[in-house]
């Protein structure tokens, strides 16, 4: 499972405080601890007006490369703020994220064709110039219209993280039976490909979200979902994927589960 | 110990299969007998089977070590004098008749082989006269495992215990029993000669008489 750590983040009031006094301990300590509780890639997101975001973002990447040689996902609206500062990380990281909207696409995939950055990856959001589609049909009629796109520019599915966008439980009339059908049906149709989600955005304005969240994790990695923009900082999360992968035969003979116990990730907490 | 030999023994311990065939290779490259290097591994085996009694080993990290062994085992026969991996000697082992559980079985089967033993696994739901017969057939079988899951199978366990008790052959092996259900007194009372109450002490066991 791929693990992109969403703990810096300007949305978060306490980061936000961070950036704006540049405090570097507070987010080289949180880069540090996601890098522990074995993220995959750091996001960052600056959260700041358009013409700060670049500045915030290279003082964020600088701060997280300091402590930790994991690959960094940039995470800003602004396709010119990410082509801006992508430069800046050390090594190849994430674009987080293109949708189907504006010029993100043709702005980001001609920088990711180029030969030094073969190694870049990509959040895909499967929405338009209407927004958030409503209807699976409609996503994966966006969907198909990236995909082009990217064949276009050469990109291999392998470096595309599709986001089949999550939105709260509370409000929907059917669950989740549109994230399922759409992660499912990408998935069958190309097996290399990553589907990856904002989990906690699911349980938003319910009560005891980590329920919800580690529900539904489990249930769309049942769908085909292989990556998740999520703490994985909260062990009750990180639980659920260890124990769902060897569920679902991804792990074999629960080595990696035993494995994520042992070091003292997942179950309760161990005195050292 | 030859830091060589170490290398291979930790790692059957850590249950790598996948780089074991290649240290046993360059071990035996570096001249180390090839005997020595089986010893060390068996020790290894049993180190990893203390770990499971103690309860700081799960069943997949038995499993693994055991999977790594045969690994090892497999580049280390062509140069094995006679009997190869077999320090100890034959064992014969199976489900008793009527009874179709076999992961414990195995897991007994997968020990005592790891701990030096030719294993000869006649399966599931096995009728008396097929053990006769192998046994028979095997005069230097020096341990019979019989296996019951169910408190409905162990008259099945009594009963291929009293044949091989009547048999003329019962003084050259040794009769183990195991399974779920099965304890000492019951053990005792139907005239097997050892039970042992999970996979790591069987092999423990059953080095103990065959030596």
């Amino acid at each position: 499972m791929i693990i992109i750590g969403e703990k810096i983040n300007g949305s978060i009031p306490s980061v936000a405080a961070a950036i704006a006094q540049r405090d570097a301990e507070f987010i080289k300590d949180r880069a540090r601890k996601q890098a522990e509780a074995g993220a995959t890639f750091i996001d960052c997101c600056a959260s700041v007006p358009e013409e700060q975001e670049p500045e915030a973002l290279k003082w964020l990447i600088d701060c997280i490369q300091e402590v930790t040689d994991l690959p960094i996902s940039i995470d800003s609206p602004s396709p010119r703020v990410l082509a801006e500062v992508y430069t800046h990380c050390k090594r190849p990281g994430l674009f987080n994220s293109v949708s189907g909207e504006g010029d993100k696409i043709d702005t980001i995939f001609p920088i990711m064709a180029k030969e030094e950055n073969k190694k870049w990856q990509v959040i895909a959001l499967l929405s338009d110039n209407t927004g958030i589609p409503k209807c699976a049909a409609d996503r994966l009629r966006v969907f198909d219209r990236i995909m082009e796109k990217a064949k276009e520019y050469n990109i291999a599915p392998e470096r595309i993280h599709v986001d089949p966008l999550v939105e709260m439980l509370c409000t929907s009339e059917d669950g989740i039976a549109t994230n399922v059908e759409v992660i499912s049906t990408i998935r069958r149709q190309y097996p290399t490909i990553h589907i990856t989600a904002a989990v906690s955005n699911i349980s938003f304005n319910l009560p005891v979200r980590k329920l919800i969240n580690c529900c539904f994790l489990t249930l769309a990695m049942n769908a085909g979902l292989d990556s998740a923009i999520l703490d994985p900082v909260n062990r009750d999360m990180l639980g659920h994927i260890y124990a769902t992968e060897a569920l679902l035969g991804l792990d074999e003979y629960c080595m990696e589960y035993i494995g994520a116990y042992r070091e003292g990730l997942i179950g309760p907490e161990q005195k050292k | 110990m030859n830091s060589q030999i170490q290398t291979v023994a930790d790692n059957v311990i850590k249950g790598k299969s996948k780089v074991i065939a290649g240290l046993v290779q360059e071990a035996l490259d570096a001249g180390c007998d090839a005997s020595e290097i089986l010893n060390a591994m068996i020790d290894a085996m049993g180190v990893v089977g203390g770990k499971f009694k103690r309860n700081e080993i799960f069943v997949p990290e038995m499993l693994i070590a055991a999977k790594a062994m045969k690994k090892g085992v497999e580049v280390l026969k062509p140069h094995l004098a006679g009997d190869g991996a077999n320090v100890y000697g034959k064992m014969i082992i199976g489900t008793v008749a009527g009874d179709l559980h076999d992961i414990g079985k195995n897991l007994v089967a997968m020990m005592i082989e790891s701990a030096g033993f030719e294993v000869i696994d006649l399966g599931v739901d096995v009728p008396i006269e097929k053990f006769v017969e192998t046994i028979q057939a095997n005069p230097d079988v020096k341990i019979v495992g019989l296996s019951a899951l169910l408190t409905t199978t162990m008259p099945a366990l009594k009963d291929t215990v009293a044949a091989l008790n009547n048999a003329d052959f019962r003084s050259s092996i040794k009769v183990m029993v195991g399974g779920a259900p099965i304890t000492q007194e019951f053990a005792d009372e139907i005239g097997a000669d050892a039970y042992t109450a999970d996979a790591a002490s069987a092999a423990e066991k059953a080095k103990e008489l065959a030596a």
